[in-house]
């Protein structure tokens, strides 16, 4: 901590203002600090296991710097490397078409329920609310989806069920249009000839930067991190998302460790990767999203509190 | 800004594009023949007669059933199909569901009338609850019409233990009908020390051997036990009948069918005071009770472990030695028993859904007496998937290793008749002679095709599933003293309604026996 300049008697108010600032500042700090490592330890961690010999991790526990530094998870991913390229290729088709389409999509809902001049904006405000409330269950869900529309084994099962629009998003931009957008500028528009598509793609849209790359990134997230479609809806391995596929290794072991003293399946639990592959899969799968958050962060930080302003 | 942006997002979506196509290119010549589901028979590829007198139409069969989805699984079909489309012009698609995600998966395919013929079911598997609920056909009369085959290869004994109320709902696999539990050993130091292992009878045989390994191997574990291989759990489990759930259990040597508290039986006190006397010996690990089996098994693979319990059958050891990359020794502790869990260990059962079941039987008929067939299913194409080095021996194809494989399931002993596939190179030659030994030697529990339905006691058997799961592990391993803990443990499981749950089987299992 710097020393405050030396304390003279028409400086007190200051310096002491100075100082509690500092002290304060001091505690937020720690903080953050402590917060940070809390967040950062267990990737460290998954990334020191993933680089360490696989005997030395049975024998010694996980540590934080490899007792016995080895790439052997990293190669013998590398053999399976065309089905986890296939699958990064399909995690990133899904993410970039999902979020773009889902983004309009909640944009274009969202838009018109916030004008205070679109007689059934109400109707239409408590249908996206009545969604967040109650939802159907799993089974109903799962037979609009196979049998009213047939999804299953496609890109569409990936994109569709549950992700490509979320009634909270929605609201959160019809909050953000409410306040943000004043009237007078719709009016103004209008008066100077705009149609209503026109003003909300020329004009609201850019001005709404904030909070559509806060929802964009809320859809891109959900889409990148998402294995449960695959695992209910697709049976083909062509369609499997990256995260599946490590989701998948850990769901097989839970289920062998369980029934393990039946039939054939424990043989089968010898089979399945080892903890240090299984971290190595864990980085593989996380590196695009932290690589892509810097660039969201900005608009993330604008667009996350332009809720707290009244406008 | 804005152009940049777009650069980069037409980029990406390029990336994406060519990444999700690369992995394809292998798979084009392999498409299926049937791309849409809704075209639900498909003309046969070859314009063959079928060989059958009786002319058949076209039929696609779909099999659901657990396991991965490897690389050449849609060659492995072609081929199947073209054999069965000689045989009984029909074709199949075969549909493996990841083990992870079955529970789910299978439940929705059924909830939602997903159309599919055959699918796997076991004891362990929800078997009776989903023959309760009607999702699988009565077989009876199509076994008699078009099973003949399946049948005598069977034999009366696993028809009748896979019954349900005197109804077949699923085919059983013909594999082992009986289970054991035992220990496997590490071969290189068994052979070390000239450790017996005929000599050893009971428990305590062990207890020098253990000595032995203690004292002269450092680093190395005497019996790495984990949750669930822990030995009293599986001696207990195979030498007394579970009754499908294990909360009240038969003991076969009482000779009568009296409902007992599996905790409260000296089979599972002397074990656990046995453990607890090793534990504290220090032959066992020290994260007995919290370690995973997949955890168990790397302690084997690092060379830091000498014995293991696991339940057994003939050429468990080698099966193991495969999976683990250490050669095994194995000893049984227990004679084989045959309970229900054991005759229903794995089955085929005909959906509800099937849009025809007639040909789903011949189908099964086929796999109980068409070698061809199943090892097609088993292990793939020859030449590609593996060689054979013998008469019905295989091996790897050189430069092919059971990881690179391109299909490679390990899942012989979940289909049809497995005295009928052929053996791997370091599988002993008469291990189906042995398995049949086996079958016939093994105790047939005087319960055996009772199914116990939870139905009524339900609250109560998940109730004493949590009260099971915070003590077992913890005295099954020996960690904690089983003089202090025993007591609470049987307290704490019939506070959680447990003698409810035995008085219940106990009125079933008597309605049973009578109606026999």
């Amino acid at each position: 901590m710097r020393n405050t300049s030396v304390i003279t008697p028409s400086t007190t108010q200051t310096a002491t203002r100075q100082q509690k600032f500092s002290v304060y500042q001091l505690l937020l700090h720690i903080i953050f600090i402590i917060t940070s490592i809390l967040v950062i330890i267990p990737v460290i961690l998954v990334l020191a296991v993933s680089f360490s010999d696989e005997n030395s991790i049975f024998i010694e526990g996980y540590s934080f710097i490899p007792k016995k530094f080895s790439m052997d998870a990293y190669t013998y991913l590398w053999q399976d490397k065309m089905a986890i390229l296939h699958a990064y290729g399909v995690s990133i088709s899904v993410t970039v078409i999902g979020g773009i389409i889902g983004l309009l999509l909640t944009a274009l809902f969202a838009y018109p329920i916030s004008r205070r001049d679109f007689p059934l904006r109400n109707v239409f405000s408590f249908y996206v609310f009545f969604t967040i409330l109650f939802g159907g269950g799993l089974v109903p869900w799962y037979m609009v989806f196979t049998n009213i529309i047939d999804v299953k084994d496609s890109m569409i099962a990936l994109i569709l069920p549950g992700l490509l629009m979320n009634g909270f998003n929605v609201l959160i931009m019809r909050t953000f249009f409410q306040n943000m957008v004043p009237p007078s500028l719709i009016e103004s528009a209008t008066i100077d000839g705009a149609g209503e598509f026109r003003i909300w793609w020329q004009i609201i849209m850019p001005l709404s930067l904030p909070v559509l790359a806060t929802i964009g990134l809320f859809s891109t997230l959900g889409y990148w991190n998402d294995w449960f479609n695959s695992l209910i809806f697709v049976s083909d391995a062509k369609w499997y998302s990256l995260q599946y596929v490590m989701q998948k290794t850990l769901l097989d072991v839970q289920f062998l460790s369980q029934h393990s003293s039946s039939g054939g399946t424990s043989a089968l639990l010898a089979a399945v990767p080892t903890e240090t592959v299984r971290m190595a899969m864990a980085i593989i799968g996380a590196g695009p999203v932290v690589l892509a958050y810097p660039f969201f962060q900005r608009y993330l930080v604008q667009g996350l509190t332009i809720g707290a302003v009244k406008g | 800004m804005k152009k940049q942006f777009v650069i980069i997002l037409s980029l990406v979506v390029i990336l994406g594009v060519i990444l999700s196509g690369c992995g394809d290119s292998k798979n084009n010549n392999a498409s299926s023949p049937a791309a849409s589901p809704a075209e639900s028979s498909t003309s046969p590829s070859s314009s063959e007669e079928p060989s059958d007198s009786v002319k058949l139409d076209p039929y696609k069969l779909v099999m659901v059933y657990p396991g991965g989805n490897p690389k050449d699984l849609k060659l492995v079909e072609e081929e199947m199909s073209k054999y069965l489309t000689e045989k009984i012009n029909a074709t199949i698609e075969l549909k493996p569901i990841d083990w992870g995600a079955w529970a789910d998966k299978s439940n929705l395919m059924f909830t939602s009338n997903d159309k599919f013929d055959l699918i796997f079911t076991a004891a362990w598997l929800q078997y009776n609850s989903n023959v309760a609920k009607g999702q699988f056909l009565e077989l009876d009369k199509l076994i008699d019409q078009y099973g003949q085959g399946a049948k005598e290869t069977l034999g009366p004994d696993w028809i009748k233990g896979s019954q349900v109320n005197g109804h077949n709902y699923g085919l059983p696999t013909l594999k082992e009908f009986a289970g054991a539990a035992g220990l496997l050993f590490r071969k290189d130091l068994v052979e070390k020390y000239n450790i017996d292992l005929n000599a050893i009878n009971t428990m305590d045989d062990l207890t020098p051997i253990f000595q032995t390994i203690k004292d002269k191997e450092p680093g190395v574990t005497p019996l790495v036990q984990s949750l669930s291989l822990n030995l009293p759990g599986l001696i207990s489990g195979y030498s007394l009948d579970y009754l499908g759930d294990s909360y009240g259990v038969v003991d076969p040597d009482s000779g009568d069918l009296k409902v007992v508290n599996m905790f409260e039986t000296k089979k599972y006190t002397d074990a656990v005071q046995q453990m607890r006397k090793w534990n504290k010996a220090g032959f066992i690990n020290k994260d007995a009770s919290t370690i995973k089996d997949d955890q168990l098994y790397n302690v084997m693979k690092a060379g830091k472990g000498f014995a293991f319990a696991a339940s057994t059958k003939p050429g468990k050891n080698a099966e193991m030695s495969t999976q683990l990359g250490v050669d095994l020794l194995q000893k049984d502790l227990i004679k084989p028993q045959t309970t229900t869990s054991e005759a229903s260990g794995a089955m085929l059962a005909i959906s509800r859904t099937s849009g025809n079941p007639e040909r789903a039987m011949m189908f099964l008929n086929l796999l109980y007496t068409d070698q061809y067939l199943i090892n097609l299913l088993d292990f793939g194409i020859e030449g590609k998937h593996y060689v054979k080095s013998a008469d019905n021996v295989l091996d790897f194809p050189e430069g092919v290793t059971a990881q690179t494989s391109g299909y490679n399931p390990g899942a012989a002993w979940m289909f049809g008749n497995q005295l009928n596939t052929y053996l791997w190179s370091n599988e002993d030659p008469n291990k189906w002679n042995k398995f049949k030994e086996f079958n016939d030697s093994s105790t047939k529990s005087l319960a055996l095709g009772f199914v116990w339905d939870p139905t009524n006691v339900k609250n109560e058997v998940a109730a004493v599933a949590n009260a099971r799961t915070e003590f077992s592990g913890a005295i099954q391993t020996g960690t904690i003293d089983p003089d202090k803990f025993l007591p609470q443990f049987n307290q704490k499981l019939k506070d959680a309604g447990l003698d409810k749950i035995i008085e219940e089987k106990q009125k079933q299992l008597d309605a049973w026996a009578q109606n026999k």
